[in-house]
């Protein structure tokens, strides 16, 4: 309780860490911001040129349903693979100066949600274009970034701080998300996955979140309550979980780096 | 005020630290090595209690590797005591790491905003400092370039003000004095006088004993992770630098060979500095043909103790002997003093004082005494020099002692310092 009264009186200092994220990663290069769209936007175009001209999918726009899962995907691996470096690539800071640390895990992870964010605002150009448009389920929306964002939250925590005692996690990160990615339903829908495999799916909490955003932005349908609250239940086993071991060995951050 | 006068508070505090034998954190060593400890502790500090009242400006000193930047890390809660308890009262804003979480890419003006935010500063106190921390930087010609664009004193010089206007209860300092030039450091030691007598409470980390004194009232002398002395710090200080002296003293015996080698240049292996004091410093350099030389030299106080720290206008004594290898020959006994700078301040010659040359026939003993150093505060260096009548160097000792003077009042930045008093009368306004 105490730690977060701390972090919130250091919100100015998360906010300008933000901004720092946001604005110095692309000061230099011509694009500049637009880059945090184009990204995610080539992804989806290469991926929806394999999956309808190879594959032979077809889904009837089948890019608006990549997009409203790569975007959320991307929050979360970006969370995840930059989250392993939260701590020890702020080194010098940590080592010289007192603040508390959670304020750079909470940072990054609030960089990247405000980066899919305005991504949902390009997407929504799509949504118009392609003639799907929104629905009521849109109200839906902030409660499943939230329960990302908690998710997003947890996993972070855990990563940068073991990666600080273990440096191979960067990588062995890289690794699983590369097979998490698939373990997901992103490319293809959760619809046409039969049973045994299903139940497997079922294991990786960011299947009903991705289900959410597929119902919410795609498929314009209700989904069961059931497939919020997992999720959300999962979020916050993670995030105390995350935090616990974050709190535990934050105090020998300085020695150890 | 009144109702909580400690700021801070140190009990009992020990801290180790892990020395790896082998610092690899890979994920394969943490499987095959779990259980095993691959390294050693290292004990920094050894149950260290104090406290500081609020206010008080507390120096920390000691030899490399005492603890004293760890007690500052302790205290500024960047690493946590293995035992003890640490009770800090007040908002700490800390002058260890200058440009930490800098930007490169962004302008002087943001990265104010990320650093002050960093010392956990609201924006609207920000909003208000800003005017001020630009000035103090004199950056305001490139506040709004990107950092990257500045020079390292530019870049220092914005970073120090940007930690110095964060108005805090208690103030941390490491080694200051690395900040651009001689004219931003006097600015620098102005505001620390300033934030002292508002009140804060600072500690200050430093091997400059002269920024020590001109800041500190109390001064803790930390050896091997232990408190050796605390107390006054003109005293403290005094006794750290005698013992330094000692200390050399000791490892040029143990090295006497080593130091033949590497302090003394050819041809005069065989009178090495440290032969005659113990007060030489390490860059003293000694020359001549030695048919004439000093056996002796130490620089005292007023009742005849060895020392390298006055205060203003204290006498200060020189006493020396001189021995000669051959007879009938004439010389000048030479003293000079200069400043740090190499700016020559004072000469005291035996002929001036005496009229004639010394006949060093004999083995000489003798006492300069200065009855008063009118010097402002400051390092200083003391040169010893026995001349020839036609000019020919015997032994000639340069860069020899360096002492320190401590002054209450400032004279400002130059050497001289002789107390005025001013009488102004204020006539009809023009």
């Amino acid at each position: 309780m105490k730690n977060i009264v701390e972090i919130y009186s250091y919100r100015d200092m998360i906010w300008s860490l933000v901004r720092r994220e946001l604005r110095g990663k692309y000061e230099k290069s011509v694009l500049g911001f637009l880059w945090a769209f184009l990204g995610p936007l080539f992804q989806i175009l290469i991926y929806s040129l394999v999956f309808t001209n190879i594959f032979h999918n077809n889904m009837p726009n089948f890019y608006i349903f990549l997009m409203s899962g790569i975007l959320p995907w991307t929050f979360f691996s970006d969370s995840l693979g930059q989250g392993t470096g939260a701590i020890i690539y702020n080194a010098e800071m940590v080592k010289k100066i007192y603040f508390p640390r959670e304020v750079l895990v909470i940072s990054e992870v609030i960089a990247k949600l405000i980066n899919m964010l305005l991504s949902f605002a390009v997407m929504a150009v799509f949504l118009v274009i392609s003639g799907i448009g929104f629905s009521d389920q849109i109200v839906l929306l902030p409660i499943v970034v939230l329960i990302e964002l908690i998710l997003c939250l947890g996993a972070s925590f855990f990563v940068s701080a073991i990666t600080v005692y273990f440096r191979d996690l960067e990588y062995v990160i890289q690794v699983v998300l590369m097979a998490w990615i698939w373990a997901t339903p992103i490319m293809y829908s959760l619809d046409d996955v039969t049973y045994p495999m299903k139940r497997i799916l079922f294991l990786n909490p960011l299947t009903q979140v991705i289900t959410c955003y597929h119902d919410i932005l795609y498929f314009h349908r209700w989904t069961a309550p059931r497939e919020y609250l997992i999720p959300l239940i999962e979020g916050i086993v993670i995030l105390m979980i995350g935090y616990s071991v974050f709190n535990k060995i934050k105090k020998r951050f300085a020695e150890e780096l | 005020m009144n109702t909580n006068k400690i700021a801070i508070e140190v009990n009992h505090v020990s801290k180790n630290f892990r020395i790896y034998k082998d610092k690899s954190h890979t994920f394969k060593d943490w499987v095959l090595f779990r259980k095993r400890h691959n390294y050693v502790l290292n004990q920094v500090l050894n149950d260290v209690s104090f406290t500081v009242k609020k206010g008080q400006a507390l120096g920390l000193i000691g030899h490399n590797g005492c603890g004293k930047s760890t007690t500052l890390k302790l205290l500024n809660k960047i690493l946590y005591p293995d035992s003890g308890t640490i009770y800090m009262h007040g908002k700490i804003s800390s002058l260890i790491e200058l440009g930490a979480g800098f930007h490169p890419d962004m302008t002087g003006r943001e990265n104010i905003y990320i650093n002050a935010t960093i010392f956990g500063l609201k924006k609207h106190e920000i909003d208000e400092r800003l005017d001020d921390i630009i000035r103090f930087s004199e950056l305001e010609e490139y506040i709004d370039s990107p950092v990257r664009t500045y020079s390292s004193g530019m870049y220092m010089r914005l970073a120090f003000s940007i930690a110095i206007n964060v108005s805090a209860d208690i103030l941390l300092v490491d080694e200051i004095l690395a900040v651009g030039d001689a004219n931003f450091q006097k600015k620098c030691f102005d505001k620390m006088e300033e934030i002292k007598k508002a009140g804060t409470t600072i500690v200050i980390v430093s091997h400059s004993m002269d920024q020590i004194k001109s800041i500190c009232d109390r001064v803790i002398w930390l050896d091997a992770g232990k408190i050796r002395r605390d107390g006054d710090a003109y005293q403290v200080c005094s006794d750290y630098l005698t013992a330094m002296d000692d200390m050399a003293q000791a490892r040029m015996r143990m090295e006497e060979s080593e130091l033949f080698k590497t302090v003394i240049q050819d041809p005069n292996v065989q009178y090495p500095i440290k032969q005659i004091t113990n007060q030489a410093g390490s860059s003293a350099r000694r020359s001549g043909n030695m048919i004439a030389r000093f056996q002796e030299i130490s620089l005292r106080d007023a009742g005849g103790k060895p020392c390298r720290m006055f205060f203003y206008n204290e006498e200060a004594n020189i006493t020396f002997s001189i021995v000669s290898e051959r007879k009938n020959l004439k010389g000048n006994v030479i003293f000079n003093i200069i400043t740090k700078d190499g700016i020559w301040l004072a000469s005291f010659e035996s002929y001036l004082q005496y009229g004639y040359y010394l006949n060093l026939d004999h083995i000489w003993q003798g006492t300069m005494r200065l009855t008063h150093l009118p010097l402002a505060a400051g390092e200083y260096i003391l040169e010893a020099v026995i001349r020839s009548p036609e000019g020919e160097d015997f032994d000639c000792l340069t860069h020899f002692i360096y002492f320190h003077v401590s002054a209450k009042y400032s004279f400002g930045s130059r050497p001289v310092a002789i107390e005025n008093k001013w009488s102004l009368t204020k006539g009809d306004q023009l």
